[in-house]
């Protein structure tokens, strides 16, 4: 193997060959230290406007002003509040119905035409009217998310639940499985690692919908910290709040990665 | 005297897109001894997989009947345990709780429930492997997973729709030794579908040979030249009678696929 790759002459580019995690450290690091660098020369030589750009030493100190001077901590909170609410609510939902739809064709038949419609409606084409049934506060905000993800959660997980190979759903039928015992025990736990998937795609979807609802009708919360910054020329701010958002986000994404590593230990094994 | 099993004048006529009908089965009768191993045996369109499915309840018939101790079978049962080709490992479980799902779901008792998975693990040779997860597992040791969870579970009758097809030439031939041991040890009724000439001949106390297009019961096949059941695969194949055999269903196989 090393001397059939060594008579080899090394190439930076192969088909589908994996890279070794030293290779990928370096250019996982070496991408973002070339982002901050022109970041850094351009704001540092002059070639933007720093009042519209600020350079990347200012944003950092900013963050941490916001947070220990001005409270944004509350915001913050306020954001991922939000988030957490509307997702919950959404999950509530989606995951029984997206189950019984997979499971049961009588319900998809019901269903499936009525939510495919909406899907294709955008959720902040739904911002004045909500505005005007909920008024301004929390309530319109958590709305829009929950319409946001919805049906994009339904239909994946009734996608997934219809995908669970038939085997399975057989072998448990002539083991003596009724339909309870095969909707609980086999389908769903069948299914289970999928709907986290799901779910973790679409929360960067809430997120998505959360900086929108706090920019077009909110004055706490993260985006509303935003617009706020816009109105005084504050662009280290405006930076501060999209570094800020992003961190969450992947904060979101890491901590539904650990959790479907926690949950299905079995899945590990197939690597 | 009364089989275990009786196939009566049963057929399946599939609807095709367009308005045809396609018959798969076209009365086949035959029945199966308690305690025996029957092979459905056939060409590719010789509706022997569809033939097992309707026993299993998994599809029903268009006419005719499937009696299990002489009364109708209605859909799918905990007395007609079936393996399949493709993997049907519940990936969540271990093997032990996988082997144990059948009689969990039927209320057996937890100490019996494990003792008799740890039983039927021991028979399938995976007792190392009774707390590990079925991904860990090569595919021929998930079939003895799948054989055992069916066998725990008590069956009348072990249905097999092409076990061991997905399987490697050697770990086929172990799997097929292991159903005669797994048969001597259990007296378990089996029904196997394959479309390997050998391993119906090594396993079957009765073939049932199927024609394609549609499926019709041409011929019941017993072969008498072995001398009860034996465990090793050479030695079936160094008896006398063997090669006739296997040279008269060849050529059966031929004129069907001719047709």
């Amino acid at each position: 193997m090393s001397t059939a790759s060594k008579g080899r002459k090394a190439r930076l580019l192969q088909v589908r060959v994996p890279v070794s995690g030293r290779q990928a450290l370096i250019s996982a690091l070496g991408v973002w230290i070339a982002f901050f660098g022109i970041w850094i020369l351009a704001s540092g030589l002059g070639w933007v406007n720093p009042i519209l750009v600020p350079p990347p030493g200012k944003v950092f100190a900013t963050i941490v002003r916001l947070f220990a001077e001005q409270g944004f901590g509350a915001d913050v909170l306020i954001s991922i509040g939000r988030v957490l609410i509307a997702f919950a609510l959404a999950s509530l939902v989606a995951v029984p119905l997206g189950v019984a739809m997979g499971a049961f064709p009588a319900i998809n038949a019901v269903f499936a035409p009525f939510v495919s419609a909406w899907r294709y409606l955008p959720a902040p084409s739904f911002i004045p009217i909500l505005l005007m049934w909920f008024g301004t506060g929390e309530t319109p905000k958590l709305a829009l998310l929950f319409l946001g993800v919805i049906f994009f959660l339904v239909t994946l997980i009734a996608d997934h639940t219809r995908e669970i190979r038939k085997e399975l759903i057989e072998t448990a039928l002539t083991l003596g499985a009724n339909r309870r015992v095969t909707v609980f025990q086999v389908m769903l736990p069948a299914v289970l690692p999928n709907i986290l998937v799901a779910m973790r795609q679409m929360l960067a979807v809430v997120w998505t919908y959360l900086v929108i609802a706090e920019i077009v009708a909110s004055t706490t919360g993260i985006g509303a910290m935003m617009m706020r910054a816009r109105r005084f020329l504050k662009t280290d701010e405006i930076l501060a709040g999209i570094i800020v958002i992003g961190a969450l986000g992947m904060a979101c994404d890491m901590a539904f990665a650990l959790l479907h590593r926690r949950l299905f230990p079995y899945l590990e094994d197939k690597r | 005297m009364s089989a275990l099993l009786h196939i009566q004048n049963v057929s399946k006529t599939f609807d095709l897109p367009g308005g045809q009908a396609l018959t798969a089965v076209d009365d086949v009768s035959f029945a199966v001894e308690k305690g025996s191993i029957c092979v459905l045996l056939g060409p590719s369109g010789s509706g022997k997989s569809t033939l097992l499915r309707m026993i299993a309840g998994l599809e029903t018939q268009s006419s005719g009947a499937v009696l299990l101790n002489d009364t109708p079978i209605e859909g799918p049962g905990r007395e007609r345990g079936m393996v399949f080709q493709a993997y049907s490992s519940f990936d969540w479980l271990s093997v032990g709780k996988n082997v144990e799902f059948g009689m969990k779901i039927n209320g057996v008792p937890k100490p019996e429930r494990r003792a008799r998975a740890e039983r039927f693990i021991g028979l399938v040779g995976l007792s190392k492997f009774i707390d590990a997860y079925p991904s860990r597992l090569s595919g021929g040791m998930r079939q003895r997973v799948a054989i055992a969870r069916t066998l725990a579970n008590a069956p009348d009758v072990l249905l097999m729709d092409e076990p061991f097809g997905a399987l490697d030439a050697e770990t086929r031939w172990q799997m097929q030794e292991l159903m005669i041991e797994v048969a001597e040890a259990s007296g378990t009724t089996m029904i196997i579908v394959t479309h390997d000439i050998e391993e119906a001949i090594f396993l079957a106390d009765k073939i049932v040979f199927l024609s394609s297009h549609p499926g019709r019961l041409k011929e019941e096949i017993l072969p008498t030249f072995k001398p009860g059941r034996l465990r090793n695969k050479e030695d079936v194949i160094a008896l006398p009678g063997y090669a006739e055999m296997e040279r008269k269903i060849m050529r059966m196989m031929r004129e069907e696929g001719h047709k």
